[in-house]
């Protein structure tokens, strides 16, 4: 307290201040005048906080109105500690108890820092409520802080007591205008009843006026229906006994009117199966007015007079009459229509059944089938099918059959399936690839029909689908197991091919061994026997010669050493072969030409194989001719070159030709047309050629004779590491 | 080199040659007639069969593969007749289960050729010798 009066001039200025927040407050009720507690709360907490400089200010009070709990907590902007309703109260209790206002203001610590709280409460006996201030000012409250705050206490308690009488008055008025208004709406509501009142009362004296002409009226409306009704028309008393049975009645249940009414309906129409059932149903309803049955429409079975009983539509309505309940029964046969019911179940059954059946030979077919759109897109596919590509059911929809057909086979199909919808053909069968799923090729063959549409399936295609890649795998592995054979027959006759040569030279030379030992015996007898013995060295030299031909001409034409593959030129080769056989052609008056290919590529090949081919083929030519004396004996060699980078030489004659089953028989071993020949030169020839990648051939002439060829590749596969053509012996020859 | 015997006066016993191939029959006479015997020569097994020599011939030197009859043909036709010449049969060919199979058939002899004087005389005698 003594800090603040330090500087006159700062006393005055505190003094006029607090002066001006007196006037603030005092203008106050102003401001909140007809406003809520609450708010009236919070705009003093506001004014006190900013007048007196406040950390803190909150309020705790009950609401005058509705008597709730209010808190309100305003906190300085400039302080900067975390303050709670929970932290002030805990504030409160420890300080007030049993202290009272002796100790205020309390001192407490918040956060670390000290700060003086001082309650205030409002009304004389804090009735109302309290104001709890807070402030970390060491002189806090100063005489100008507690004036303020009384001052502000006492403003509030008036505020808050107006704002409970305002609430008050309030109240009393809605309550009397509310009470007024029900009263008028309950006159209201009088007045109506009474207009309705009395206007019912006018209908009822005019429907009592037309009521008898009415009723007569009604009463032969309701004959007819009822005799003219197709319905059987049933009506009992509470009783259960029969008081209306209509003509349609009789003629369905066989009785006649006369005779059934008065009578219980359970004696007439009720089979013996439903009796208990209608006893109970009829009982509940009188005892309860509960009914599972009445303004339903029910089937059940009736009962006829003579025993059958028949299915029937019943719909059961209470006749609206004062008294005891009446019921009328509207019956309706309905047997016919039983009937056409279990007819159309058994036809639609019957459908199911045949549906069944065809999806069961669709699913379970031994072949796959495919049905797809007009594009090609899959429809249904079966489970074979699906197998067979690796895709499933949902993936096939999403794909044409276009889209799975190998590469290959793309063109064939497209331009089919047109012809198919062009209505060039019915159906085709083709054998295709697919690709599978997992990118495998899968060998298939399809039978492929346009199925006609009907009037709710638009026309699509249908294909029956066989996988056959294993078929093909075996043809593939039987055409490799036959070229496997021709080579092993081929190896086979290399073996014949040995005992014939043992054979051919086992001859002169079983002569020479006889002749000599016999020319020894002849030279050893006493006398000599000399021109014997000269007689069998002539036959031994002779058979000795015999001998070394048959070799000659075996070893030029066998040779059973490796290939070895050099650069050369297939016409020079031609050329020197043939020229060591020249006297041998003139001595058999046969005309030589050549016709070379000038730009033959040099190629790699077995050369001196090469030539014992040609020499084969010519001296073969030269036999062929040997017995032609009536026409030119000519032979013509002649190389080209194709575009498949292949060579080709042939050897044409002039001779006794070829016939068409000769010309594949010619080639297998020990087939000859000579008597003088082994049959093995074309076989052998054969080989060297097949060795070198490339074919053998022979054809007929257009004219007289036949022509035989051989095609070579100029660089057969895996003779490519030969060294380049810069080998001398490589020339090119003019022809 | 030892004669045979003559059987009987001045005869010689006769050999018989069938081979289709020229230098035997032209060779091997010389040879016989060396080793004291008689002989004739036949190129096919037909021939001899028509010949006048089938009782004479004391032993039959017999090819085997020959154009039409071939030698063992020969050797059972001649059994069948019941003709009991003894047969040495030689064959350029080597086929040891055909000289087996020969054996059996009741042949004399069996040489592959070339074979030596020696063996042929030797084969000869045996055959000639009275089982």
């Amino acid at each position: 307290m003594n800090t603040q009066v330090e500087d006159p001039a700062q006393e005055v200025k505190r003094l006029q201040r607090c002066i001006s927040d007196l006037v603030g407050l005092l203008a106050l009720p102003a401001v909140w005048s007809g406003n809520e507690p609450s708010r009236i709360v919070q705009i003093l907490l506001d004014a006190l906080l900013r007048m007196l400089n406040l950390d803190f200010i909150w309020a705790r009070l009950r609401d005058p109105v509705d008597a709730g709990l209010l808190e309100i907590l305003r906190v300085s902007d400039s302080c900067r500690l975390r303050i709670t309703t929970q932290d002030i109260s805990e504030a409160l209790n420890t300080r007030l108890v049993g202290d009272g206002q002796e100790s205020l203001p309390i001192r407490h610590r918040f956060g670390g820092e000290d700060i003086s709280i001082f309650p205030v409460l409002l009304g004389v006996h804090g009735e109302s409520g309290m104001i709890v201030v807070g402030c970390g000012r060491l002189d806090f409250p100063g005489q100008t802080d507690s004036l303020l705050l009384t001052v502000a206490a006492n403003q509030a308690s008036i505020g808050l007591q107006e704002a409970r009488l305002l609430a008050e008055q309030k109240r009393i008025t809605y309550e009397l205008d509310r009470r007024v208004a029900e009263r008028t709406a309950e006159l209201a509501a009088a007045n109506e009843e009474l207009r309705k009142e009395i206007a019912e009362r006018k209908l009822t004296e005019e429907r009592l006026r037309h009521g008898e002409q009415e009723l007569k009226r009604s009463e032969v409306h309701k004959a007819a229906i009822l005799d003219s009704s197709p319905d059987c028309v049933v009506a009992i008393d509470h009783e259960g006994r029969i008081t209306e049975f209509n003509p349609a009645a009789e003629q369905t249940f066989g009785h006649r009117r006369s005779e059934v009414l008065g009578k219980p309906l359970a004696d007439v129409i009720i089979p013996p199966s439903l009796l208990e059932k209608h006893r109970t149903g009829f009982a509940r309803y009188l005892a309860s007015g509960d009914s599972r049955v009445l303004g339903r429409r029910l089937e059940m079975t009736a009962l006829c007079i003579d025993g059958r009983e028949i299915p029937v539509e019943l719909t059961i309505t209470r006749i609206p009459q004062e008294g005891p309940p009446a019921f009328t029964g509207h019956l309706r046969d309905i047997t016919e229509r039983k009937k056409s019911e279990d007819a159309l179940r058994a036809a639609h059954a019957q459908v199911l059944r045949s549906e069944e059946r065809w999806r069961s030979v669709f699913e379970n077919s031994a072949v796959g089938v495919a049905l797809t759109d007009l594009d090609g897109r899959f429809i249904a596919t079966n489970l074979v099918y699906q197998r067979m590509l690796g895709y499933t059911e949902d993936e096939l929809q999403q794909l044409t059959f276009l889209d799975i057909t190998h590469e290959e086979s793309v063109e064939d199909s497209r331009t089919l399936i047109g012809e198919l919808l062009d209505g060039h053909r019915q159906q085709f069968q083709i054998e295709k690839q697919y690709r599978r799923k997992d990118g495998q090729p899968v060998w298939v063959r399809n039978n492929v029909s346009v199925v006609p549409g009907t009037e709710r399936v638009p026309r699509f295609l249908m294909a029956i689908s066989e996988d056959v890649t294993q078929g093909k795998l075996s043809e593939e592995a039987l055409a490799r197991a036959r070229s496997e054979l021709a080579k092993v027959a081929r190896i086979t006759s290399l073996g014949v091919l040995t005992a014939s040569i043992a054979h051919e030279i086992n001859q002169p030379l079983s002569g020479i061994i006889t002749n000599a030992s016999t020319c020894l015996r002849m030279l050893s007898a006493d006398p000599p026997n000399i021109d014997g013995a000269l007689e069998t060295v002539r036959r031994t030299i002779r058979d000795g010669n015999r001998a070394s031909d048959v070799i000659t001409r075996l070893r030029t034409l066998y040779s059973k050493k490796e290939l070895s593959p050099e650069w050369m030129d297939l016409n020079e080769a031609a050329r020197e072969v043939t020229a060591l056989s020249l006297s041998e052609l003139q001595r058999s008056n046969v005309l030589l030409r050549y016709q070379f290919a000038e730009d033959l590529p040099p190629l790699v090949a077995d050369r001196i194989q090469l030539q014992q081919v040609i020499l084969n083929l010519v001296r073969n030519a030269v036999d062929a001719m040997s017995a032609i004396g009536d026409r030119p004996r000519e032979l013509l060699i002649r190389t080209d070159c194709d575009a498949e980078n292949q060579v080709q030489l042939s050897v044409k004659d002039t001779g006794m030709g070829l016939s068409p089953q000769a010309a594949e028989k010619i080639f297998e071993a020990f087939y000859t047309t000579k008597t003088d020949g082994m049959g093995i030169g074309l076989s052998i020839s054969r080989s060297i050629i097949e060795a070198h990648q490339g074919r053998l051939w022979a054809i007929a002439n257009d004219g007289p004779g036949s022509t035989f060829l051989f095609a070579i590749p100029c660089v057969p596969e895996g003779f490519a590491d030969t060294e380049a053509p810069a080998n001398p012996t490589v020339r090119r020859i003019d022809s | 080199m030892e004669s045979p015997k003559r059987r009987d006066g001045n005869e010689r016993p006769l050999l018989s040659v069938v081979d289709d191939d020229e230098s035997i029959r032209e060779s091997l006479p010389d040879l016989l007639r060396e080793f004291g015997f008689a002989s004739r020569v036949f190129s096919s097994a037909e021939e001899f069969l028509t010949s006048d020599c089938l009782v004479e011939t004391s032993c039959l030197i017999l090819d085997i593969a020959m154009p039409g009859m071939s030698g063992p043909e020969l050797h059972q036709e001649l059994k069948r007749r019941g003709h009991e010449i003894p047969v040495v049969f030689i064959t350029g060919q080597r086929d040891e289960s055909l000289r087996v199979r020969l054996g059996k058939q009741g042949a004399a002899g069996f040489l592959l050729k070339p074979f030596s004087d020696a063996a042929l005389l030797a084969a000869i005698k045996t055959a000639m010798e009275p089982s």
